[in-house]
């Protein structure tokens, strides 16, 4: 099988995202502070900023899946000789294949989200996703429409499949929360007990509210620039050192991946793909950043990526612990449960910002590498960020 | 409703639950559409199904999403005797415990608006 070559051929060099905390109480006051697309304008501003380059620099443009391309374009008053639309994990590595088949030099991605002031539904007759994913609205008959839903099906699964205790689950929220409180950009500051957690009412069960992420408005941006280009800049460069993916698609509608698989196929190939192009293992990994819209994907990411034997995620939580002082530090902005649910895009910035040593309180130290998951609806992508 | 749900839900109010089966393969598909994933082929038709099966996972949603669904109300995942996955849920009893292997059949409830739904129940 051919791998990827796009190791180290590409570099984030600039990151920013907008005011989460005063936007989070704007909107629960009513407001509007913006729109998606002045949402992801404004994390623009604040990325290039951070590159310290022009605007004229840039020759590509990816767009989150929220925001029209042309629009946003026009708005950024961008001309461009490349651009596309992906999702946070898909535009980095779609970044990384433009610069390397030559189609741009230096590109940017903007995401910007009205989910909470526009009342986005990510449950009930109106689901999101539901042309992307039938999965997310073909069982509405039987009551089944949304995310929580399909996670806790699978949380369950889990418990039943690798001894999962449900209690566990809540060193995620705990330890998240945890991280949280040192993160002056995060909305939920108050750390929480695994008391906390037990208390906190279900919302599907085995899901409480304390395993969802939480739904608010903002943007997230980044620039990317080739490797070589990226070197001379003042930025501190973080590189993109390998990318791995693997799709489980058959039989996604009837939630095979996710009930009979638990992703874990795709977690692993998209491990040792990514693991493999750069070099490295789990066991050199500084700091682990995993999509969050709901606790249930941590344990599963641990076990799929490599981090520790299946059905020792549970043992991994209590006894080695993924919070502050752990020595698994893992989702260290306090990630989409307690910072901000931006659909992966603020784990990107957070890996970025850990690399440089940005960090404050919750810097880990000497952070060389930080690796990335996601595995949105059976599609499991890792990548390895390096300094 | 999607264009090829159409058979499904007569076979459902016809209490006569059906899948699409591959004509070229044997394999059942769901949900239905227009080319069988198995072996690529467009020839289909349908075949009823024992509505045997067993308890996959469950979950019971205590938030109200859905006019329909006033919580608490489950959602079971069935594994079909047949093979395919099969969202719906548990009459009768709340599921519980480790209920994940339990024995289910399919019975047919009407819902307030007559609308027929296929259900499960714990089999005997």
């Amino acid at each position: 099988m051919v791998k990827p070559r796009h190791r180290r051929t590409a570099a984030i060099i600039g990151v920013g995202h907008t005011d989460w905390v005063g936007d989070w109480v704007r909107t629960r006051a009513g407001e509007k502070p913006a729109d998606s697309v002045g949402y992801a304008a404004r994390a623009f501003r604040n990325a290039l900023h951070d590159a310290g380059i022009a605007r004229d620099q840039i020759d590509g443009l990816i767009v989150g899946p929220t925001t029209p391309y042309e629009r946003m374009g026009e708005l950024l008053g961008l001309n461009v000789r490349w651009g596309g639309q992906a999702d946070a994990v898909q535009s980095v590595t779609q970044a990384c294949m433009a610069i390397e088949a030559g189609f741009a030099e230096v590109i940017v991605l903007v995401y910007g989200n009205n989910q909470r002031s526009g009342g986005t539904q990510y449950g009930g007759p109106n689901a999101m996703g539901g042309g992307a994913y039938l999965s997310y609205v073909y069982h509405a008959p039987w009551g089944l429409t949304s995310q929580g839903g399909l996670y806790a099906l699978m949380m369950r699964r889990y418990q039943s499949e690798r001894g999962f205790a449900e209690r566990d689950l809540g060193e995620v929220a705990v330890a998240q929360r945890g991280w949280a409180s040192l993160n002056p950009d995060a909305i939920m500051r108050k750390p929480i007990t695994i008391e906390d957690y037990v208390a906190s009412p279900y919302v599907c069960e085995p899901l409480r509210m304390l395993d969802y992420c939480l739904i608010n408005d903002g943007g997230v941006a980044l620039v990317i620039a080739e490797a070589g280009r990226a070197r001379t800049l003042s930025q501190r460069p973080v590189f993109i050192e390998a990318i791995g993916r693997s799709d489980l698609n058959r039989n996604a509608t009837s939630l095979a991946p996710r009930l009979l698989d638990l992703y874990l196929p795709a977690q692993q190939e998209a491990a040792s793909a990514s693991f493999e192009g750069a070099g490295i293992g789990p066991q050199d990994i500084d700091v682990v950043q995993i999509y969050d819209s709901f606790s249930v994907h941590v344990p599963l990411a641990l076990e799929g990526y490599g981090y520790c034997a299946l059905g020792e995620a549970g043992r991994l939580l209590r006894e080695k612990g993924i919070g502050p002082g752990g020595q698994l530090p893992t989702n260290t902005a306090g990630g989409h449960l307690s910072e901000s649910y931006m659909q992966g895009w603020s784990h990107q910035i957070e890996a970025v910002r850990q690399l440089r040593g940005e960090c404050g309180p919750r810097q880990v130290p000497d952070c060389r590498f930080v690796h990335y998951s996601s595995d949105v609806a059976g599609k499991a992508m890792s990548i390895i960020y390096g300094r | 409703m999607g264009l090829y749900d159409g058979p499904f839900w007569r076979s459902v109010s016809e209490r006569r639950l059906s899948l699409q089966c591959c004509r070229g393969c044997g394999a059942f598909r769901y949900p239905p559409g227009p080319i069988c994933p198995e072996c690529l082929s467009e020839d289909s038709d349908w075949q009823p199904v024992s509505g045997k099966g067993e308890i996959l996972s469950w979950v019971v949603f205590h938030r109200h999403y859905l006019p329909a669904y006033k919580p608490p109300y489950n959602v079971i995942a069935v594994r079909l005797d047949e093979g395919p996955l099969f969202m719906s849920n548990l009459e009768g009893v709340a599921p519980e415990g480790d209920w994940i292997g339990r024995r289910v059949e399919l019975v047919y409830a009407t819902m307030p608006d007559g609308f027929v739904l296929p259900r499960f129940v714990l089999a005997n």
